[in-house]
């Protein structure tokens, strides 16, 4: 019952996504035309009246609106984004590419900082008020504070063109080739190094502060006396009685977080040139192409609205009093 | 060498806060036997839960522990963590006070109570999950809540768990922290059934911790009053609640509904505070305290065979006592023996009741107590003096009488002002300012208006209700340490009636003074006396606790009395 409810809420909300993904560039004052054959994008030279027609019978512009949304919905289903006039290629296709590179880093960097986060937020919160905690308590809330694409333009001075010790952008060396499978990863690896430790270190301190207060918390609740009073070993004390408790709210926090990772990636890649969804974006906006936009909007927000649908499940596994 | 399991010697617990120290358990001595069971009970706040939390050395810092704490002579605090481990729950095992949050919500029934097994018991898997399910059993569950989570109990299902999950290790002791005061009266029954019968099957040392005399008097022999931090009285718990010797117990026992079903409810005065200063902890709630009592601490003293207090004046002082007092009438023709060998006691802060019927010597006997009526034989002391004449009526702080007739005793014609404040006059101690002072403080204790107006009304234009009332207004004035009632509600109608014994049950509760109740009325006797004599042709033919009397009469009188005075209630 209450599942279904919620299913339902994903959906609806899902489709007021779609509507405005849908409305909004058409509710504007002018069409895309006007930006297209301008001159000041100069990518492209400006179109004919001919061809604004037929790029206008192509998507379909000169139906009615109501025409237009319901084949904007159909063709959504279909896994059909629309076309991108710049890059020449399906729009679904351009963003699936794109999309494996930041999904790779805003994944690593989430599970790296989200454990990195609560298991010293737990050690902090164990040893609270202690030097130790004092510490490293003052170095997160500093972290915490430095938005991500500051720290990784430092990074990128230092560590990569004051140092060299790291590849200045890109994903992997263009025209590379490998001897094994190994290889190819540890250049991967290289390559997205300073991407994600930028985007873990803007985001551990988060996940510290929270873990930490959330482990505070929980130690003085009555069942972790009773945890003491039966004598049991402090590492079950702490990890099966205390960050079991503890972890629920980073759980909820990873997946709501979501969105403003990606937020930061985008500006992350952007600083290392990096071939996700986000100097992808960059590159939609340069040359003003609405449907690649467009197409980018919608994957980010289905993306969010899964992680929260996510979200909602994992803790429903592990916290038998969410019904 | 004390062979004890369990043996608590000095035991104190200090809690450092940013404003000071709170004491919570001071200085508390006690040993425990296999098979022995031992109730602690105190007001809450009076560190009953700090006591059992030293116990288990979970006083965490910033608490003090200091004292020692014997576990088959072994000192636990002289162990290592690792060894302190080993004994926590495999030997000395807590039943927690219960709450939502005493079980962890995120694990099952099954995990939690298997948990210590495979930790101090090293059992196998099987035999684990065998002895979760006895266990289980044991307690009256079925086994197929293993797979729940604490949120899917019932408060009462819960304490079972509880009661489960400490059993699990057949611990040698067993400290029980509240086990039945977030219960209704049903599962409270249940409970305190189960933890009996389960004491007695295995044989552990029971420690139970509770604010309920109740849940103490089933479980218990033996008990330790708490009050403060402190031990004020120890015995055996039968004992101590029908007849309780420290003035604080005596107030725990009167605010227990249950074991006092028919009297009124009435908490003791003030606060309890745990705060560190010299002198007896109970001293500002104390109805009886002396200048000594501010400035050092009592100590627990035998006072009987069983019984230790610690009170400077030995527990409850006597305050009055009537001894062989023996008054004849001699008429033309009769004689008349109105106290036969009458002997009767009024201890400080109590209420006595005198009960028989009219005519059989109740007022004489008040006479002669008060001093009004010179006995021929026997003798009265009040506070260790000899009573004669008026030489405790005519001052302050000793006895006053108020009779069934207010104003067999007033003036009529005096206004309210002078009938109230007559006596002080008479012993010319205030001057007119005082005595106006204390006229108005106590027509607002008697709750009548202290206006001008008011003071200058004459007395003959009071209702019945309002001149009981001034007279007892008249009394209060003098500060008494007795109040001798006699008869005084007799006149009036039932719902004044109850306005009056409530007012006074009231003053005494918060003045703290001792009341001698003479009435034939049964039922009020019951709600407001401590203690009952029962008066028949001049002779006291029984005597003891209210309750006791009013339930289980051993006299054929008495019997009689209870049967007919009490059938219209019952
Ligand atoms: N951790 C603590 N820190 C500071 N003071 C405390 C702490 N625990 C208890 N106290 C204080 O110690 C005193 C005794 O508390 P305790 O919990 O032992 O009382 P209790 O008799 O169990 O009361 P209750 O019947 O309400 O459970 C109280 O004044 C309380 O405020
Ligand atoms: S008489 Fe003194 S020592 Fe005894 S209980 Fe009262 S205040 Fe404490
Ligand atoms: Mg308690």
């Amino acid at each position: 019952m209450n599942c279904i409810k919620r299913i339902l809420e994903y959906i609806i909300v899902f489709f007021v996504i779609i509507s405005f993904n849908f409305f909004i560039p058409r509710l504007m004052p002018g069409d895309p035309f006007t930006f297209l054959s301008s001159d000041e994008g100069s990518v492209h030279s400006s179109y004919t009246d001919e061809q604004i027609e037929k790029y206008k019978a192509y998507y379909g512009l000169d139906k009615p609106l109501w025409e237009q949304y319901k084949d904007y919905v159909y063709n959504l289903f279909r896994g059909d984004l629309g076309y991108s006039i710049y890059y020449n290629e399906a729009v679904s296709s351009i963003i699936l590419k794109r999309v494996i590179w930041t999904i790779g880093i805003v994944v690593v960097s989430i599970v790296l900082s989200s454990l990195l986060g609560i298991f010293v937020g737990a050690f902090s919160a164990w040893h609270r008020n202690s030097a130790i905690d004092k510490i490293i308590y003052s170095i997160m809330i500093v972290f915490s504070e430095i938005p991500s694409f500051l720290i990784a333009m430092l990074l990128l001075f230092g560590l990569a063109a004051g140092k060299g010790w790291f590849p200045l952008s890109g994903g992997i060396t263009v025209f590379g080739e490998y001897k094994n499978v190994f290889e190819k990863i540890k250049d991967i690896v290289h390559h997205g190094f300073l991407p994600v430790l930028a985007l873990v270190l803007s985001q551990t301190g988060g996940y510290y502060l929270l873990s930490r207060n959330s482990m505070i918390t929980v130690l003085s609740k009555d069942y972790m006396l009773t945890a003491s009073a039966k004598g049991l070993d402090d590492r079950r004390i702490i990890f099966r009685h205390g960050l079991k408790n503890a972890i629920l709210p980073v759980i909820t926090r990873i997946f709501m977080n979501l969105g403003s990772v990606f937020g930061g990636a985008i500006l992350v890649e952007n600083v290392f040139s990096y071939p996700g969804i986000g100097r992808l974006m960059r590159e939609a906006v340069m040359v003003r192409d609405y449907v690649l936009m467009q197409g980018i909007f919608l994957n980010i927000c289905i993306l969010v609205l899964t992680m929260n649908f996510l979200a909602d499940i994992v803790c429903r596994k592990i916290d038998p009093r969410v019904e | 060498m004390d062979k004890s399991l369990l043996r608590v010697e000095h035991l104190s617990v200090d809690y450092k806060l940013n404003n000071g120290e709170v004491n919570a358990v001071r200085d508390v001595s006690f040993s425990l036997n296999r098979g022995d069971s031992l109730g602690i009970i105190g007001e809450s706040g009076s560190g009953k839960t700090s006591l059992a939390m030293a116990l288990m050395g979970l006083i965490k810092e910033p608490g003090k522990v200091r004292g020692n704490i014997y576990y088959e002579n072994v000192d636990i605090n002289s162990l290592s963590k690792r060894e302190i481990k080993s004994i926590r729950w495999n030997k000395i095992a807590l039943v927690f006070q219960n709450s939502l949050d005493v079980l962890n919500p995120l694990l099952t029934i099954d995990e939690q109570i298997s948990e210590v097994i495979v930790k101090h018991l090293n059992l196998s898997k099987e035999s684990t999950s065998k002895r979760v399910k006895e266990l289980l059993e044991m307690v009256g569950l079925s086994a197929e809540i293993k797979g729940y989570y604490p949120h899917q109990l019932s408060g009462g299902m819960r304490q079972r768990v509880l009661i489960a999950m400490a059993l699990a290790c057949d611990p040698e002791v067993l400290i029980v922290d509240e086990p039945t005061t977030a219960l209704d009266a049903v599962y409270k029954n249940e409970i305190i059934k189960l933890l009996s019968e389960l004491h007695k099957e295995k044989k552990f040392a029971l420690l139970v911790i509770s604010h309920e005399l109740e849940t103490i008097f089933h479980l218990t022999s033996k008990i330790n009053v708490m009050y403060s931090g402190c031990i004020l009285e120890k015995g055996i718990t039968s004992e101590v609640l029908k007849n309780p010797m420290h003035t604080y117990t005596r107030g725990l026992v009167d605010s227990s509904p249950t074991i006092n079903p028919y009297r009124d409810l009435w908490g003791i005065p003030g606060e309890s505070g745990g705060s560190k200063e010299s002198g007896c902890p109970f001293r500002k709630r104390c109805t009886q305290s002396i200048e000594i009592c501010s400035t050092r601490v009592p100590k627990l003293e035998y006072v009987s065979l069983e019984r230790q207090v610690a009170c400077h004046r030995g527990g409850i002082v006597t305050l009055l006592e009537g001894k062989n007092i023996n008054k004849i009438y001699k008429n033309k023709k009769t004689i008349v023996k109105a106290c036969d060998d009458c002997s009767i006691k009024v201890r400080s802060g109590e209420i006595v009741a005198l009960i028989g019927e009219s005519g059989s010597g109740k007022t004489t006997l008040a006479g002669v107590l008060s001093g009004t009526i010179l006995p021929q034989e026997g003798e009265v002391v009040f506070e260790g003096k000899l009573v004669s004449g008026n030489n405790f009526t005519s001052r302050k702080n000793g006895i006053q009488i108020v009779f069934q007739d207010p104003f067999s005793s007033i003036n009529e014609r005096f206004s309210i002002e002078e009938a109230i404040s007559e006596p002080l006059r008479i012993i010319k101690e205030d001057s007119y300012e005082e005595i106006k002072i204390e006229v108005k403080k106590a027509l607002e204790e008697v709750q009548l208006p202290n206006d001008e107006n008011f003071l200058n009304r004459k007395c003959y234009t009071l209702s019945g209700g309002q001149r009981q009332r001034v007279s007892i207004a008249r009394s209060l004035v003098m500060k008494p340490k007795l109040l001798i009632a006699d008869e005084i509600t007799s006149m009036l109608d039932p719902s004044t009636k109850a306005n009056i014994i409530r007012l006074l049950k009231g003053l005494q509760n918060k003045n703290g003074f001792s009341m001698l109740y003479i009435t034939h009325d049964l039922p009020i006797a019951r709600k407001i006396a401590d203690r009952v004599y029962v008066m028949h042709n001049g002779k006291i033919v029984e005597q003891g606790i209210a309750s006791k009397i009013f339930s289980d009469p051993t006299d054929d009188y008495t019997k009689k009395l209870v049967k007919e005075g009490m059938s219209e209630f019952n």
